[in-house]
């Protein structure tokens, strides 16, 4: 049975690249976009301090090199683009194919259909993010412990799992909300202002700061940050590790039980096929 | 006309019919400032920087982004709106019937662009209530004259590019990923977000796109107390793109609409 299911969430994961290498150009473009959209926020920074170091960040978190700060901020914040697009982006897309029935025939759970969605996202993220990290070393030159890389990337593992629940929830919502790009599009801005990705938490006003402590992503940027450069965190490395345990825990059930709600509602409604 | 007409009510209906939409784009383009803010709060310690002063004549960043946001929902609107307007036709099946129909190509892009304008100052204005609200941003009245000027002839440059990327769409189909590369290269290169004069490459790039133009006069009527006649060289150069832009537009789509309909692929997806 594992077997199977597994060969169907390869296949999804096939089945998406090729999708995507059909449009070439706009394949190419997937690998540089995270590129362009993280400068405009480093430029921004030099602006603001005429260089690349701030006498109050380094106040605030220890370390004063706006440009790390700020771009190990934006890649890890690019996983919430697997969640909220990748992910939830996915279903719809099958609308628009006119494929979406036939693969909801087909004889598999629906979590294996969503967990090829996470498959092929991940790697094509993981992928836009390598190339995102060489060219902007390459511009910028960014300093980071290189001892911290691998605790950084167990923490990312366990962010990917709560983000992973949260695209079921948003993939889902789009079966009714039909122009399901709306529901990714607000999270993803809910969640980028509340994660402290450019800023470090004691800027937030203080309700946005507690929302921020519910956030997997919060623990996922500071933690990587602290691991990578040194920023000082409000919380121990072991707290850090049993929260994204939880939030991860607490979201995936979330997510699916949105899932297989909606999932039900819209087929006794008829409504699966809709525009 | 009865055509322009018939455009803008389709185009309400739909909105109507995805209210989500609509609200997204009254609350939205703002809510994408705000990290912006707190980045500077973090940065500078203050609500003015001196090295931004130096670039920009103003160290209040926190207005400079906000009217960037605003003035970059016509952006979005000419991009996403005119850019995949044909594309949307043609997921929902109806692209061959516009084409098709003995009403000129003309006519319907202008209902498409009306349309996309009208919505388009509804949410640029409502940004701006929610900016005055929430941020203290000050407006008086004396100065909306001239922004309308400005952002009219804005509209018409950043309209031509719009309606040149739907003669694209035509083409190429699958134009999404080639308008968000488009809207991420406007980002980089005009001062939406940033005062492009802090690199010399996006100071180059930024010449030859009406937005830098658009936003130097509107910042520096809002912020600087500039009078009008001081912003000349500005609507020179915002009048010149728009004589490119629109003709860019027009050839490029006129072009494209021909070659599609002789190689027969205008219903292909």
């Amino acid at each position: 049975m594992i077997r199977h299911y597994l060969t169907a969430i390869n296949a999804e994961n096939i089945k998406e690249w090729k999708i995507e290498m059909s449009y070439l150009p706009d394949f190419i473009r997937s690998f540089i976009e995270p590129i362009v959209y993280v400068l405009p926020f480093v430029l921004y920074g030099i602006a603001l301090v005429g260089g690349r170091n701030s006498p109050n960040l380094a106040r605030l978190v220890g370390s004063g090199d706006i440009i790390t700060y700020v771009v190990l901020g934006y890649i890890v914040m690019g996983f919430l683009n697997t969640a909220c697009w990748g992910m939830g982006w996915s279903l719809r897309k099958e609308q628009w194919y006119g494929t979406i029935e036939t693969i909801f025939a087909a004889p598999v759970p629906r979590w294996v259909y969503i967990a090829g969605m996470a498959t092929h996202s991940t790697l094509h993220q993981g992928g836009m993010i390598g190339i995102q990290v060489i060219v902007i070393h390459l511009l910028f030159r960014i300093f980071f412990h290189t001892s911290g890389i691998l605790p950084s990337l167990l923490l990312i593992g366990l962010m990917l799992i709560a983000l992973y629940g949260m695209g079921m929830m948003v993939a889902a919502l789009a079966l009714i909300f039909k122009e399901g790009w709306i529901v990714s599009e607000i999270l993803h801005s809910i969640i980028s202002v509340v994660t402290p990705i450019a800023y470090p938490l004691s800027v937030l006003p203080v309700f946005l700061r507690e929302i921020a402590k519910f956030m997997p992503t919060t623990y996922g940027v500071l933690g990587i940050r602290h691991f990578l450069m040194g920023e000082r965190v409000f919380f121990t490395i072991p707290e850090a590790v049993f929260k994204l345990l939880l939030f991860g825990f607490v979201w995936v059930g979330f997510g699916i039980t949105i899932f297989l709600l909606i999932d039900r509602k819209v087929r006794r409604d008829g409504t699966l096929g809709h525009y | 006309m009865i055509i322009v007409y018939e455009e803008l009510r389709k185009t309400v209906k739909i909105w109507l019919t995805y209210p989500l939409v609509l609200v997204f784009w009254t609350i939205f383009p703002i809510m994408w400032v705000i990290p912006f803010i707190f980045q500077g709060k973090a940065f500078v310690g203050a609500l003015s920087s001196q090295a931004f002063a130096d670039l920009t004549g103003t160290g209040q960043y926190i207005p400079f982004v906000i009217i960037g946001a605003v003035v970059s929902t016509y952006m979005f609107s000419a991009l996403y709106g005119i850019g995949n307007a044909f594309r949307e036709e043609s997921y929902w099946g109806t692209l061959e019937y516009l084409i098709g129909s003995p009403a000129s190509k003309g006519f319907i892009l202008l209902g498409k662009a009306l349309s996309e304008g009208i919505f388009s100052t509804f949410f640029a204005l409502s940004q701006l209530l929610f900016a005055i609200f929430l941020f203290g941003v000050k407006i008086t009245l004396t100065k909306i004259l001239p922004i309308l000027l400005i952002m009219s002839f804005l509209l018409l440059a950043l309209y031509g590019l719009g309606i040149g990327l739907a003669g694209l769409t035509l083409l190429i189909k699958e134009s999404r990923g080639i308008i968000h590369s488009l809207d991420d290269i406007l980002y980089l290169f005009s001062p939406i977000r940033y005062p492009v004069e802090v690199n010399p490459i996006t100071k180059f790039v930024s010449l030859f796109i009406p937005l830098t133009y658009a936003l130097i006069a509107i910042r520096g009527i809002l912020l600087l107390n500039k009078p009008f006649h001081l912003l000349i060289t500005e609507m020179v150069a915002l009048l010149l793109l728009d004589i490119g832009f629109l003709f860019f537009g027009f050839y490029t789509f006129n072009t494209l609409e021909r070659k599609v309909r002789q190689t027969g692929t205008i219903g292909h997806h």
